[in-house]
């Protein structure tokens, strides 16, 4: 039998016009232990791309026209699967996230005790700016009204998924709106979750990036997310 | 019966516009479907069935409920144009899906050539 502590674990990277930091970040994953990593150039306009695929060992791929994060995800996930992975981490793409989390996120799923793991800024906001606080405090806050379910980041990016979660969780938002219908789908399907406090670095680069979620974005989220409701 | 200026140019360009929408469906044009030609008849035949016979609306008005005439048209109107975005924004949603489907069948047919 197959010690757990082997279990296969895929990192799937959304990249989106990162090129000045997605070789660092791969490095970074690597250094950290993680050899299974699949990033997903949503069609970026600059040398996201060719930049990944630079770093031995990464397999990139690129969607030919922008489908937006949630859409570059789910081709991750599903790439992942195709490659037999029993565990997926997903995680942002600038170098905010931090691999040494990596561990702490997939140790619940490899002792079998939660089918997925969220990664929270909120239960250790040092260094968070507090219009991004009160975001995702009104995200959380849209998330649990319209899907039910109180967590503390609904918006984080990084989590890790069971293979039974990849296999269940069948999303359809293309966009930000994703990280809140995999709440969703954790409701519907009464998957085992857990929230795992993690670091996120805050750097010049990753503040001052056109494709950031702010307000306006924020905005144009929930408008559509309430129009999948009711359409 | 008098006609006024207004009556007859919206009864001219909505019968051209319901024409050249039958034309192009039995042209069998790319995008005519029957649904559209229907839309397009009601739209444009409501639009000169109104301007030719405007004491037409005092019926819709009873029928909705209305009191004055012109009311009820622009609410009727309000609707009619809130149904079709509606479903032009169903139709550009499902699009969007299919065009989120294409790709990524396009990027995963890529990961089995790299591996």
């Amino acid at each position: 039998m197959k010690n757990p502590e082997d279990k296969k674990i895929f990192i799937v990277i959304p990249a989106l016009n990162e090129e000045k930091v997605i070789q660092e970040t791969l490095d970074e994953i690597k250094n950290a232990g993680y050899s299974n990593i699949i990033v997903v150039d949503d069609g970026s306009s600059d040398q996201t791309y060719a930049k990944a695929k630079e770093v031995e060992n990464v397999t990139s791929l690129r969607h030919k026209i922008n489908r937006g994060k949630g859409a570059a995800v789910k081709t991750g996930i599903e790439a992942a699967k195709l490659l037999e992975a029993e565990i997926i981490v997903t995680m942002d793409g600038d170098g905010q996230h931090d691999p040494r989390d990596i561990q702490k996120l997939v140790e619940p799923i490899i002792q079998d005790k939660k089918d997925v793991v969220l990664g929270t800024r909120l239960q250790n906001p040092k260094g968070m700016p507090f219009y991004k606080r009160l975001h995702n405090y009104i995200a959380n806050g849209i998330t649990w009204y319209l899907f039910g379910l109180w967590v503390t980041d609904s918006q984080s990016g990084f989590r890790a998924y069971s293979r039974r979660a990849a296999d269940l969780i069948n999303t359809q938002h293309d966009r930000y709106e994703y990280d809140s219908e995999v709440i969703r789908e954790i409701y519907i399907y009464k998957l085992k979750y857990g929230e795992v406090p993690i670091k996120v670095r805050y750097t010049e680069y990753s503040m001052n990036k056109e494709n950031k979620q702010n307000l306006f974005n924020g905005i144009k989220t929930l408008y559509r997310m309430l129009w999948k409701i009711i359409n | 019966m008098q006609f006024h200026l207004y009556q007859i140019v919206i009864t001219i360009v909505s019968a051209y516009m319901i024409f050249q929408g039958i034309r192009n469906y039995l042209k069998g044009k790319t995008g005519q479907t029957i649904t559209k030609i229907l839309i397009r008849i009601v739209v444009w035949g409501g639009m000169a069935t109104v301007a030719t016979f405007p004491k037409i609306t005092n019926v819709l008005a009873s029928v909705i409920g209305l009191e004055g005439n012109i009311n009820a048209v622009i609410m009727a109107g309000f609707l009619l144009i809130f149904l079709i975005i509606f479903k032009l924004l169903s139709a550009i949603e499902r699009l969007e899906r299919d065009i989120s489907i294409l790709t990524r069948k396009d990027t995963l047919e890529n990961l089995d050539k790299n591996n």
